[in-house]
């Protein structure tokens, strides 16, 4: 039998099982589409992509699928082609799954909607379009599924559309991911003007890359993959409903970006500047995201602020030249931040809506499941050993550490990973422990399997997935191997400071006293001053200078002042100046005669 | 004085002219009119003086009065600035406006036209022997301070002796280049002040305000005097524009087109005040309003 075959025929099946619920309903009226239709077809496709992720381990095949070719012009092609190769294989499945989970679990949390199947086919249409993105062979796909990506997240953000926030928000996510897709075309353009080909395998240059198309593709990751500067859309893109953040917020779209330099990596490999760039961008968004955790109170913005984390220290790992353990802290990532996430909406529906932390607490008896598939995941996300979150996180921080480059990178990311423990406790001890603040006479149970069952097939994955992913893949990059204990033990060291710390200080807040605004806590709860800086400073410089000068310097200056105007007020003056010398004395006259006469006597000699 | 060779008949010529014209001046024994004869022989005796001085001067060092032969450069000097005191040249104008202002119309007339031949030619005789920096210096100040003194002005008179100043100062530019062009600008000159003044006269027309009504008594001649007042501005097809054009291909010819420029530039301040001149008399027709009612007599 031939195993490509199957390998490629499975690959497009499960592609168009996906298209189904939503071509049918456009052939015949009696086929409609539910939400319990799309899960099972989402669930479908799950199972039919495991054979070929499994093909791809058992044999390391991979193959290159062309649809079409689009004759552009004489000498550039632009072919519809699809990538098989490792880094699609594997995550398919791992999409399909998480989807899969999160659209269950949204069959219970917007049952209440009206349009619960708009709904539904909206996130399906998101998860084709990353799919799309993920296997695309030639920027061309590429940038069709990050413009689809891009286009879906706006829609569903403003999914309640009728909350002013909400549409704010919407638009902030499009604009900044609108700034980071300029570098994404600059870097198509200078590769189709220089290399003559959009192909990801034809990118390679023997010698150093210009580091111009790479800032493109950095700008890109930047406004996608939100870091620092482009960043806001992201904890502003908590307006949505939960699965929406579920998915695209933690574990598809964000990720995007990184996807994009995972791709790219053999131009980056040579041209250290651009590494450089992605090592110190990605170490100070982890940060800055960490650090604005710290004093957040909705349950959402805390996990929303360690996506932005996590995706500073994958964009980290770009920045090590390990592309491979990149995509592995993002396979893992998306279990464990997407059952925090489901885990979140849970409790928020059982509190009637409610999504302060300092509302919360003593859910742990309450609801059971919940609170324990919380635990796990933020254990997950803590890095745990052995837990799925270690694998890929201890690595990238032996890398960082055991590595000869940037420094201040290690430092800031250390400390991040102890701030992330930091936020991680604060949060479990707010929500799960402690006496209960919330209202009394909330019905709260966890009966429905549409709940559960996705928290622990997410659960199962988050603690198994690194062990598997890591046993059953072999690295192209040799990971360091020898490094001194003290050195082996950093990431554990300073998680479990951070974890003691926060007990300690968790422990402070039983005396409930309004604590002072320090310089310190005013930068972390506002954000890091970025959003009003950015969003009002800027704009209101630029409306108020394009003011002046359309009016004041452009109508008032060049067309009055300096023109006609200005001609005319000289006249004026020098005509009464004049005027005041002629004082119809006959003397002064006469003696102005006089000088005159001797000036021109004495200038002629 | 013109047809002269000798300085010391010049002289004479000049002193006669003066004295001849101050009781035209003083005619209507007004304490202006008599002000302004007091200001004319002032300076026109100091302009005789300075003449005479200079003409001496060169005899002593030369040794001879003829006038074509004014060689000594101390001479030319005295007398360039002598004559401009005469003719009313910057910066030797002050009096100028004032005895116009002082005297009537027809006076004023004379004081313009014929009492500026002697001395124009004078510098006509002296012509190659001139200084030409100074008299383009001078030149330019007229102009320029012709047209910014002539915003400034309601009475007609003034006007009419800064317009005055402005042209001289456009003859005075020439005068070492091509004698015989600043004497055509001269002769033209005579011919639209001629014109103007006794327009001016024969509507008694003093200042502005009455400029704007006396229309009514003679509606051609304030048409004529339209035509007239930008002939003197030295816009094309009219006869003042002759002149101009001639000086500034002369002076291009000579390697000075930013002269050129300049002094062009400086004219368009006197157009200025010819087109409101022009605008009273012609322009505010009805159904136009004036500031003031129509005059009923003619006198």
């Amino acid at each position: 039998m031939d195993l490509s075959l199957v390998l490629n025929t499975l690959m497009l099946l499960t592609i168009t099982t996906l298209l189904t619920p939503i071509i049918l309903p456009m052939l015949s009226d009696k086929l409609k589409s539910s939400p319990l239709t799309i899960t099972n077809t989402v669930k479908t496709s799950f199972l039919i992509s495991l054979i070929p992720m499994t093909i791809h381990i058992h044999s390391g095949m991979e193959s290159l699928i062309t649809i079409w070719e689009w004759k552009f012009i004489m000498n550039f092609k632009i072919p519809i082609s699809l990538k098989l190769d490792f880094y699609s294989l594997t995550f398919f499945p791992i999409a399909l799954f998480v989807s899969w989970s999160i659209l269950q679990f949204a069959m219970w949390y917007m049952a209440s909607d009206p349009h619960i199947t708009k709904f539904f086919i909206y996130l399906l249409f998101f998860l084709i379009t990353m799919l799309i993105l993920i296997v695309a062979n030639n920027l061309f796909v590429l940038f069709i599924g990050w413009e689809g990506v891009g286009i879906m997240s706006f829609l569903l953000i403003s999914w309640w559309h009728g909350r002013a926030e909400a549409n704010t928000a919407a638009l902030q996510a499009v604009l900044y991911n609108r700034v980071g897709d300029v570098g994404l075309i600059l870097c198509m353009a200078w590769l189709a003007s220089t290399m003559n080909t959009w192909e990801i395998h034809q990118m390679t240059s023997p010698h150093q890359t210009p580091t111009l198309p790479l800032l493109g593709l950095i700008l890109a990751a930047t406004g996608k993959s939100a870091q620092f500067g482009l960043h806001p859309w992201l904890p502003a893109a908590m307006e949505g409903p939960t699965p929406v953040s579920a998915l695209l917020h933690s574990s598809t779209m964000v990720v995007a970006g990184i996807f994009l330099l995972i791709r790219t990596h053999p131009l980056f490999d040579n041209n250290p500047t651009a590494l450089t760039l992605c090592l110190c961008l990605g170490a100070l968004s982890t940060l800055f995201a960490a650090t604005c955790a710290l004093t957040q109170n909705d349950i959402k913005k805390i996990i929303a602020f360690s996506t932005s984390s996590q995706l500073g220290l994958m964009m980290v790992t770009i920045g090590l030249n390990q592309p491979q353990l990149a995509f592995f802290h993002i396979s893992t990532h998306a279990f464990f931040k997407a059952m925090l996430f489901l885990c979140s909406g849970s409790i928020i529906h059982s509190l009637n809506g409610e999504q302060d932390i300092r509302k919360m607490g003593g859910l742990q008896k309450m609801l059971p499941t919940t609170t324990s598939c919380l635990t796990i995941g933020n254990l997950a996300l803590m890095g745990t050993p052995f837990l799925a979150g270690f694998y890929s996180k201890d690595q990238i921080i032996e890398s960082l550490s055991t590595s000869y480059l940037n420094a201040w990178a290690l430092l800031l990311t250390l400390l991040a990973t102890s701030f992330t423990a930091i936020y991680t406790v604060r949060m479990t001890v707010l929500v799960q422990s402690g006496f209960v603040r919330t209202p009394p006479l909330t019905p709260m149970n966890e009966n429905d399997p549409n709940v559960t069952s996705p928290l622990t097939r997410l659960a199962l994955g988050s603690i198994t997935a690194g062990f598997l992913i890591t046993s059953f893949i072999t690295p192209t990059k040799i990971p360091p191997m020898t490094m001194p204990t003290s050195i082996k033990l950093t990431a554990i060291a300073v998680t479990a400071l951070g974890i003691i710390l926060a007990l300690e200080i968790s422990k402070m807040t039983q005396t409930l006293i309004l604590k002072k605004q320090s310089p310190m806590s005013n930068f972390s709860t506002s954000l890091g001053y970025f959003n009003p800086l950015v969003h009002r400073l800027h704009s209101t410089n630029l409306l108020t200078g394009g003011q002046k000068f359309a009016s004041q310097l452009i109508d008032l200056s060049w067309y009055k002042l300096l023109g006609p105007e200005g001609l005319a007020n000289l006249q004026t003056t020098a005509s009464k100046t004049a005027t005041s010398l002629h004082s119809g004395l006959i003397k002064a006259y006469l003696g102005s005669f006089a000088l005159s006469i001797l000036i021109i006597l004495m200038s002629s000699y | 004085t013109i047809s002269s060779n000798h300085w010391i008949l010049a002289w004479t010529g000049l002193e006669i002219n003066t004295l001849a014209i101050l009781p035209l001046i003083s005619k209507s024994h007004h304490p202006r009119a008599i002000e302004a004869a007091t200001k004319y022989f002032l300076v026109q005796a100091a302009a005789s003086a300075l003449v005479l001085f200079s003409s001496m001067t060169n005899a002593w060092h030369t040794g001879q009065w003829d006038i074509t032969q004014l060689t000594h450069p101390t001479s030319c000097l005295i007398l360039t600035s002598a004559i401009a005191m005469k003719l009313g040249l910057a910066p030797f104008h002050f009096w100028f406006p004032e005895v116009l202002q002082g005297s009537p119309l027809t006076t004023g007339l004379l004081l313009s036209t014929a009492m500026k031949f002697p001395p124009i030619t004078l510098l006509y005789m002296t012509s190659q022997s001139l200084n030409p920096a100074l008299l383009t210096t001078m030149a330019i100040l007229s102009a320029a301070l012709g047209g910014w003194m002539g915003l400034n002005q309601t009475q007609t008179r003034k006007i009419l002796a800064f317009s005055s100043i402005s042209h001289l100062g456009w003859m005075a530019i020439i005068i070492t280049y091509s004698p015989k062009l600043a004497l055509l600008n001269f002769y033209l000159y005579t011919l639209m002040t001629a014109a103007a003044f006794l327009t001016l006269n024969s509507m008694k027309v003093l200042k502005l305000s009455t400029l704007m009504t006396s229309w009514s008594k003679t509606p051609t001649l304030s048409a004529m005097l339209l035509l007239t007042l930008l002939s003197l501005a030295g816009l094309p097809p009219l006869t003042g524009f002759l002149p101009k054009w001639l000086i500034i291909e002369e002076l291009t010819k000579q390697e000075m087109a930013p002269t050129a420029t300049i002094i062009s530039l400086l004219s368009l301040l006197s157009l200025f005040f010819y087109l409101r001149l022009a605008y009273c008399s012609t322009i505010t027709l009805p159904p136009h309003t004036t500031n003031h009612m129509k005059r009923w007599h003619t006198n």
